[in-house]
C-alpha cells in the first residue's frame, strides 16, 4: 500500500489539486442532481395493499420503547396515534384518510365538533351515547375532566399543555391527586363537558384531538404506574406490557363499532416488538418472511438501508414516505454578536448548503429542502413558497458579500445538534467553513438536547432543531417558534432564535384575534416570509417518515397530522391466516 | 475459615459502598437534568420544579445518598397522597424513565444478560480450554502452531467486527438462524436457544481464543512441575496424570480470570447486548445514559460492581477445592 | 516457556528471577532472541507502519490531496441515502481507499488521520498505565507494612469497579472537555493496578536478594535503592506486560468510540469510523473493511510482539 502510494502520489498531486479547488469553487447550478421524479413518492397519498381482511396478528417491530402511553403524559407524534388509535378515545379526533384530508377534525367521544358560546371563550362537547371501557363500564364526561386534570400533575409530566395554556384558573394548580379540582371544566351530567378559556380560541376543537381528552377513570388510576397499564376506552386493549421488550394488543370486547366512525380494529392481535436494531428491523422487511410478512415498521427506515429499498421495485412499492410536517432549521441566536447583525445571519442563509444537509438526513428522496418556515401543509397548495430564492447548494460569493457588508471576513462560532443528527451538524459545519465561518459541533444527547439549548445564556450561538405544528394551523407555528414573550432564561423552548420583533409580535396579536379562518391562514403565510427575511434562522429541510411494510399488509399510509406515521385505525392484513397466531 | 469469610464479606460491603458512593457523585453533576428530561418539550420554570421536589432533586446531596442506602435497607415511600410510590427492600431507587423500580427492572432484565453470559461462558470455555489443553500436550507441534495462530487472530478481532460477519455469513447468506429476537427460556427453551446462538458464539469466540491461550501456558507450567513427574514416574496413566494432577493444578489462574470475566458479563455486555437488541442489563444501562435515568445508571453499576466482588469471593473460595495446596 | 526449573509453588502473585545471567547482557540475549523470529519482524513492520502513520498523519494524508474533514458531494448518490459512485465504495484515482457514504469524504484521509487519534489515546494511557502502576507496585512491595495495605485496598477497590460501565458513565457525562485527554484519563484510570501487582510481586522477591541488602546496608536511602537497584529488576517484566496491555488499550479506545462515547465529530478514530460503517456492511463493505482490517492487524501485532517479548524478558510470568 505504502509503495503504490508514493508513486500514485507523485503523480496526482497536481490533477487533485485541481480537481479540489474546483469541488470547493462551485458545484453545478441548483438542481443538476434532479432526476425527475422522485422514487420514492409513488405510494404518496395512497394506501397500500387494498382493503385489509379481519383477524389475524399484526406485527409493529422497533428499535425503541412507547415514550409514554399514559394520556396524561402523551406527546410525541408516533405514540399519540398509537394510543388514540387503538387504546383510548378522545372528544374528536382526525379522519382516517391519506394526504391532506388526514388533517380534518371527525367525532369521536362527542357527537359533535364542539360548540362554542361567549366569542369562543367556552365551549360545550356533549358525549355519544352508549360509551364503554373495556370491563364494561360506562366512559363518563367526569372521566375526560379527570385527566385533564392530571396532566397538570408533576408526578406525571411529559403531557400537552394547551390544557395549561387555555384552561381558566390553570396557574398554580397541581392535578387532582391532592383531591383538588379545577372549577374551569364543568359536566352538567354524565354526557357533557364544558370548558371554559381564559383568551378566545376558535381552534380549541384541535386540541380535543390531544390525547390529554381522553377519558381516565379515577379509580383506575395509579398516577406514575398508570403508563404501564393505561385502561383502554378503544378497540384494542393491553395484554402484556413488557417495558422496552413487546406489548401485545387484543381486542377490547366491549369497543362497539357502531359508536366509532374511525377506527376499523382489522387485527385480531397487535404485538409490538421493541428495542431491536434498527438496520435488523430494515432487512427483516426487506426480506419479509414468515411473520415479517405481516410487520410494519415503526421507526423511520435507516438511511444506509435506502439503496436496498429504492433499487428493488417489489420492494420500493411497499415504502410509504409521508411528510412529517417538521420544518428543521439552523437557529442563530439573535440576541448576541454576531448573530444579532441581521447581514450576518443572512450571510448564513447564503452560505448553507442545503443539499448537503439533505444528503445527510437521507437524500433528496426522503426529505424536502425547506424554503419557508411553517411546512407546505400550512400554505395554499400543500407547498412552501420560496421567496429568498437562494440556490439549493448556497451561494457563497453572496455569503461572503453580506459578511464583508458587516465588517466581518471569518467567523468562530459552535452549534449544538442531537447525536442523531451528527452528519447534519457536519454538513452545516463544512458549508459555513466555505464562506469563512469557522463551527465547532456540540453533540448531545437527543434527552438532554431541549434542556441544553433551552439554557438561553450558556447555550451555543447556533443549534440546529425544528418545529411540528400541533395541528393545521399557523397558530401553532409562527407564535411558537418567533415570539419574542415566551423567551425563558432556562427551559426555553419553540423560539431558539430568541428572535424578538415588535412589528411581528404585533402582526401575530392581530392575526390571533382574526374570527375569519380563511383570511388568518393568508395572514401567517404572508408573516411567514416577513419573518424569513428578517433571518432569525435558515430553514434547511423538510423530513419525510420512510417506514417499510410487509407483503401482507394492507390499508397503510402515512398519516398527514401524525407526523406521517402509519395510521394504526386502518392497518391490516391483507391474508390474516398468514400471520403468526 | 469462618473468621476469613467475615473479613471478606465485610470488605466486599465496604467495596460496595465506596463504589455507591463514587457514582452518587459523578452523576449528581451530571449537566443532564433528569427532572427537565421529563418535563417535556414545553416546560415552565414552576412545573419544573414541582418535578424536581417530586424527584428528590432538590435535596442536598449527602441527603439523597443518605436516602438511597437507607432505602436498600428499609425500603422508601416517594411522594405521597394518591401518587405515592411504595418502594420495597431491596429498594434501589426509582426510574422515572421505565416507571418502573430499579430493582424490578433488574430482576426483569437478569436473565437475558445472564443467558448471553452463561451460554458465552459454556461455549468459550468449551472451546477454549480443549484448545489450550490441546495445544499444551502437543507443545511445539503443527496443531499447536495452528491452535495459537487461531487463537491470536480471534482474539484480536473486536466483538463488534465477528458479530457482523456472524451475521451476514448465519443469517443472510445461509439463512441458518433468525434475526436475533429474546425468548425467554420458560417459555419456549428452543427458540431461547436459536435466538441466542449469534450473540454467543460473538461473544465466546473472543473469549475462547483468550481463554485457549491463557490454558495453553498455566497448563505447559503444570505439566512441569515435579509432582506431576512423580506421578509420572509412579506409572499412573497419561491421561490420570493429564486430567487429575497437570488440569486440576493449571486451572486455578483461569478460575481468577474466569470469576472476573463472568461477573463483568453478567451485569451485562453493552456492545453484544446494543449489537444484537437484546433486552438486558448492559442494554437497559445505555439507554439509561442517553436519558440521564440516573437511578438506572446507579443501580447497574451497584449490580455490576457486586457481581465482580462477589465472584472475586466465590473463586477465592473454591481455590481450596480446586488447588489442595491452598489452605485459609 | 517454562525454561527454568523452579520450586516455588504456583501461587499468584508469581515472582520471577531476574533477567540476569552470565555472559553476555540479558538486553543483548533478548535483542538476538527476538530477531530469530518472523512474527516479531511482521509485527514489529506493522507497528512500524502505523506507527509512522500516527507521526506523519498530515503529511501522508496530504498526498492524497484530501483532508479527513472534506466533503466531496460528487462522489456520492444523494438519492440512494449517500452511497459512493462507483465501485468498491468509491475507489478512483482521486479517492485510493474510496469515501465515506453520504459525506464523500476520504476514507483513505480519515483512516490515516484516525490511526493518530486512536493510537495516540492508546500509547498515552498505556503511559500513564505503566508509570503509575510500576511506581505503586514498587513502593508498595519494597516498603511493605501500612503503605502496602492501603495501596493494595487501592488496587482490590479499583478492580472491583466494572470499569467498561464506568468508563462509558463518565465518558458521557463529561463535557467541554479535551475528549482525546479525557478518554486517555479514563482509560488510564482503571488499568494501573493489574500493573502494579505484577511489579509488587516482583518486588517482593528481590527486596532482601543479596546486591539490595548491600546496598541498603552501604547507606543508599530507600528511593536511591528503588531507582537503582529495584526498578531495573522489574524493567524486563514491565516492558513485556506494557506490549500486552496496548492492544487491550486500543481495543477499549475503539469500544468507548463504537458506543458514541469517544471522539467528537468530525474528528476520525478508528472505532468511531467502524461504529459509523457497521450499518454499511453489506451496501459499502470496503467502507466497514477498511478502519476493522487497521484495526485488527494493529492489535494483532502487538499481541504477537507482546507474547514474544514476555516469553524472553519474563519467562514464568505468563500470568495475568
Amino acid at each position: 500500500m505504502n509503495k503504490r502510494t508514493r508513486v500514485l502520489a507523485t503523480a496526482l498531486v497536481t490533477t487533485l489539486a485541481l480537481g479540489a479547488t474546483g469541488c470547493a469553487g462551485g458545484e453545478k447550478p441548483d438542481g443538476s442532481r434532479d432526476r425527475g421524479k422522485n422514487p420514492a413518492l409513488a405510494n404518496s397519498g395512497a394506501v397500500l395493499g387494498g382493503t385489509p381482511q379481519k383477524g389475524g396478528t399484526l406485527t409493529i417491530l422497533s428499535n425503541q420503547d412507547f415514550t409514554h402511553l399514559d394520556p396524561a403524559r402523551n406527546w410525541v407524534m408516533g405514540d399519540m396515534d398509537f394510543g388514540t388509535r387503538l387504546l383510548y378515545r378522545t372528544l374528536l379526533t382526525y379522519k382516517a384518510e391519506p394526504g391532506a384530508k388526514g388533517g380534518e377534525l371527525t367525532t369521536d367521544l362527542a357527537e359533535d365538533l364542539g360548540v362554542s358560546s361567549n366569542g369562543a371563550k367556552t365551549w360545550t362537547f356533549t358525549l355519544k351515547p352508549g360509551l364503554k371501557y373495556e370491563d364494561g363500564t360506562p366512559i363518563t364526561a367526569q372521566d375526560v375532566k379527570y385527566n385533564v386534570e392530571r396532566s397538570f400533575s408533576p408526578d406525571l409530566p411529559g403531557g400537552p399543555d394547551y390544557a395549561a395554556r387555555y384552561l381558566v384558573g390553570a396557574e398554580g394548580y397541581q392535578g387532582p391527586a391532592q383531591g383538588k379540582h379545577l372549577d374551569s371544566v364543568k359536566t352538567p351530567d354524565d354526557r357533557t363537558i364544558v370548558f371554559e378559556l381564559r383568551k378566545p380560541f376558535a381552534e380549541f376543537p384541535y386540541a380535543t384531538v390531544l390525547p390529554t381528552f381522553a377519558p381516565v377513570p379515577k379509580s383506575q388510576d395509579k398516577g406514575p404506574q398508570y403508563d404501564n397499564r393505561p385502561f383502554s376506552s378503544g378497540p384494542y386493549k393491553i395484554e402484556s406490557y413488557a417495558r422496552d421488550k413487546q406489548l401485545v394488543l387484543v381486542r377490547n370486547t366491549h369497543w362497539n363499532a357502531s359508536t366509532d366512525t374511525v377506527r376499523k380494529a382489522y387485527p385480531d392481535r397487535i404485538v409490538v416488538t421493541m428495542g431491536l436494531k434498527a438496520n435488523q428491523i430494515d432487512d427483516r422487511l426487506i426480506t419479509a418472511a414468515g411473520a415479517d410478512a405481516s410487520a410494519v415498521s415503526w421507526d423511520k427506515l435507516r438511511p444506509e438501508s435506502t439503496p436496498k429499498v429504492l433499487t428493488k421495485p417489489d420492494v420500493k412499492a411497499r415504502l410509504l414516505a409521508e411528510s412529517t410536517n417538521c420544518t428543521e432549521m439552523l437557529q442563530m441566536h439573535t440576541g448576541r454578536a454576531p448573530f444579532d447583525d441581521v447581514r450576518v445571519r443572512r450571510a448564513v442563509q447564503y452560505a448553507l448548503d442545503r443539499e448537503a444537509v439533505l444528503t445527510a438526513s437521507g437524500g433528496p428522496a426522503l426529505n424536502d429542502p425547506a424554503t419557508a418556515l411553517m411546512p407546505g401543509s400550512l400554505f395554499s397548495g400543500g407547498k412552501q413558497p420560496d421567496t429568498l430564492k437562494i440556490p439549493l447548494t448556497g451561494d457563497v460569493e453572496k455569503a461572503k458579500q453580506l459578511l464583508k457588508e458587516a465588517g466581518k471576513t471569518s467567523l468562530t462560532t459552535s452549534i449544538t445538534v442531537s447525536n442523531g443528527d451528527k452528519a447534519v451538524g457536519e454538513a452545516i459545519q463544512q458549508s459555513l467553513g466555505r464562506a469563512g465561518i469557522k463551527v465547532t459541533i456540540e453533540t448531545v444527547d437527543p434527552s438532554a438536547f431541549y434542556d441544553t439549548i433551552g439554557d438561553t445564556k450558556n447555550r451555543t450561538d447556533l443549534a440546529y432543531t425544528g418545529w411540528c405544528p400541533d395541528f393545521p394551523s399557523g397558530s401553532t407555528f409562527l407564535p411558537f417558534v418567533f415570539d419574542g414573550r415566551y423567551i425563558k432564561e432556562k427551559g426555553n423552548s419553540g423560539n431558539h432564535s430568541l428572535f424578538r420583533d415588535d412589528a411581528t409580535m404585533k402582526r401575530m396579536d392581530e392575526i390571533a384575534a382574526m374570527t375569519d379562518a380563511e383570511q388568518a391562514n393568508k395572514a401567517w403565510q404572508e408573516l411567514d416570509a416577513q419573518i424569513l427575511a428578517k433571518a432569525p434562522t435558515a430553514p434547511a429541510v423538510v423530513e419525510r417518515r420512510p417506514l417499510l411494510v410487509g407483503t401482507n399488509i394492507a390499508g397503510a399510509f402515512g398519516h398527514t397530522s401524525f407526523g406521517g406515521q402509519i395510521d394504526f385505525a386502518t392497518v391490516g392484513l391483507k391474508d390474516p391466516a398468514k400471520s403468526a397466531s | 475459615m469462618i473468621l476469613y469469610l467475615g473479613r471478606r464479606l465485610l470488605g466486599v460491603l465496604g467495596v460496595l459502598v465506596a463504589i455507591a458512593a463514587v457514582t452518587f457523585t459523578i452523576f449528581y453533576v451530571l449537566p443532564s437534568d433528569p427532572a427537565a428530561a421529563a418535563c417535556g418539550k414545553s416546560c415552565s420554570a414552576e412545573r419544573l420544579e414541582a418535578i424536581r421536589a417530586h424527584m428528590g432533586l432538590d435535596a442536598p446531596l449527602w441527603r439523597q445518598f443518605a436516602d438511597f442506602v437507607t432505602g436498600i435497607f428499609t425500603g422508601r415511600t416517594m411522594g405521597s397522597g394518591q401518587y405515592a410510590l411504595h418502594c420495597d427492600f431491596p429498594c434501589l431507587g426509582y426510574s422515572y424513565e421505565n416507571s418502573q423500580g430499579v430493582w424490578d427492572l433488574l430482576v426483569d432484565r437478569l436473565p437475558v444478560s445472564a443467558s448471553l453470559a452463561l451460554g458465552a461462558a459454556a461455549i468459550w470455555l468449551l472451546l477454549g480450554l480443549s484448545a489450550g489443553v490441546t495445544a499444551a500436550l502437543h507443545k511445539d507441534t503443527l496443531t499447536d502452531r495452528a491452535l495459537m495462530v487461531g487463537a491470536v487472530a480471534a482474539a484480536s478481532l473486536p466483538v463488534y467486527f465477528t458479530s457482523v460477519l456472524l451475521i451476514f455469513g448465519l443469517i443472510r447468506v445461509a439463512g441458518l438462524l433468525p434475526y436475533p429476537q429474546y425468548t425467554a427460556f420458560g417459555d419456549d427453551p428452543l427458540s431461547w436457544a436459536t435466538n441466542l446462538l449469534l450473540p454467543w458464539l460473538a461473544l465466546a469466540i473472543l473469549y475462547a481464543a483468550m481463554y485457549a491461550r491463557q490454558s495453553r501456558s498455566s497448563m505447559i507450567e503444570s505439566m512441569a512441575e515435579p509432582y506431576i513427574r512423580t506421578a509420572r514416574a509412579k506409572g499412573l496413566p497419561r491421561r490420570t496424570v493429564v486430567v487429575k494432577h497437570g488440569l486440576r493444578a493449571g486451572m486455578t489462574p483461569i478460575l481468577t480470570i474466569f470469576g472476573m470475566d463472568l461477573g463483568g458479563l453478567l451485569a451485562g455486555a453493552v456492545i453484544t447486548e446494543s449489537i444484537f437488541g437484546l433486552p438486558g442489563i448492559g442494554r437497559l444501562f445505555y439507554g439509561a445514559l442517553s436519558t440521564g435515568d440516573q437511578p438506572v445508571i446507579l443501580g447497574v453499576t451497584l449490580l455490576a460492581a457486586t457481581f465482580i466482588v462477589v465472584a472475586n469471593l466465590a473463586v477465592d473460595l473454591l481455590y481450596a477445592v480446586v488447588d489442595p495446596r491452598v489452605r485459609y | 516457556m517454562n525454561t527454568t526449573s523452579s520450586t516455588s509453588t504456583a501461587s499468584p502473585p508469581k515472582a520471577a528471577p531476574p533477567p540476569v545471567r552470565a555472559g553476555s547482557g540479558p538486553w543483548q540475549l533478548a535483542r538476538a532472541e527476538l530477531r530469530r523470529r518472523t512474527s516479531v519482524k511482521l509485527s514489529l513492520a506493522v507497528v512500524a507502519f502505523f506507527a509512522l502513520m500516527t507521526v506523519a498523519a498530515p503529511l501522508i494524508s496530504a498526498l492524497g490531496g484530501w483532508g479527513p474533514e472534506e466533503f466531496d458531494k460528487t462522489a456520492v448518490d444523494p438519492y440512494l441515502g449517500g452511497l459512493p459512485i462507483g465501485p468498491l465504495g468509491g475507489v478512483s484515482a482521486e479517492h485510493w481507499l474510496g469515501v465515506e457514504p453520504v459525506t464523500g469524504r476520504d476514507l483513505f484521509a480519515r483512516v490515516v488521520h484516525g490511526a493518530q487519534v486512536s493510537l495516540l489515546i492508546a500509547f498515552s494511557a498505556t503511559a500513564i498505565v505503566v508509570v503509575a502502576g510500576t511506581a505503586a507496585g514498587i513502593v508498595a512491595g519494597y516498603f511493605g507494612g501500612r503503605v502496602d495495605t492501603v495501596l493494595s485496598r487501592l488496587m482490590d477497590l479499583t478492580m472491583s469497579f466494572p470499569s467498561l460501565i464506568f468508563m462509558i458513565a463518565m465518558m458521557s457525562v463529561a463535557r467541554d472537555v479535551n475528549r482525546i485527554v479525557l478518554m486517555t484519563a479514563v482509560i488510564g484510570l482503571f488499568g494501573w493496578p493489574g500493573i502494579a501487582r505484577v511489579v509488587r510481586g516482583q518486588t517482593l522477591s528481590l527486596k532482601h536478594r543479596e546486591y539490595v541488602d548491600a546496598a541498603r546496608v552501604g547507606g543508599s536511602g530507600p528511593w536511591r535503592i528503588l531507582a537503582r537497584d529495584i526498578l531495573p529488576g522489574v524493567a524486563g517484566p514491565v516492558i513485556a506486560y506494557t506490549t500486552l496491555i496496548v492492544p487491550g488499550m486500543i481495543a477499549t479506545e475503539a469500544a468507548l468510540s463504537y458506543l458514541g462515547v469517544g471522539v467528537r465529530p468530525p474528528t476520525p478514530s478508528w472505532g468511531q469510523m467502524i461504529a459509523e460503517s457497521v450499518a454499511y456492511y453489506d451496501t459499502d463493505p470496503m467502507y466497514f473493511v477498511v478502519p476493522s482490517l487497521c484495526l485488527f492487524l494493529t492489535v494483532l501485532a502487538f499481541t504477537l510482539l507482546g507474547d514474544a517479548l514476555r516469553d524472553i524478558l519474563d519467562p514464568r510470568g505468563s500470568g495475568t
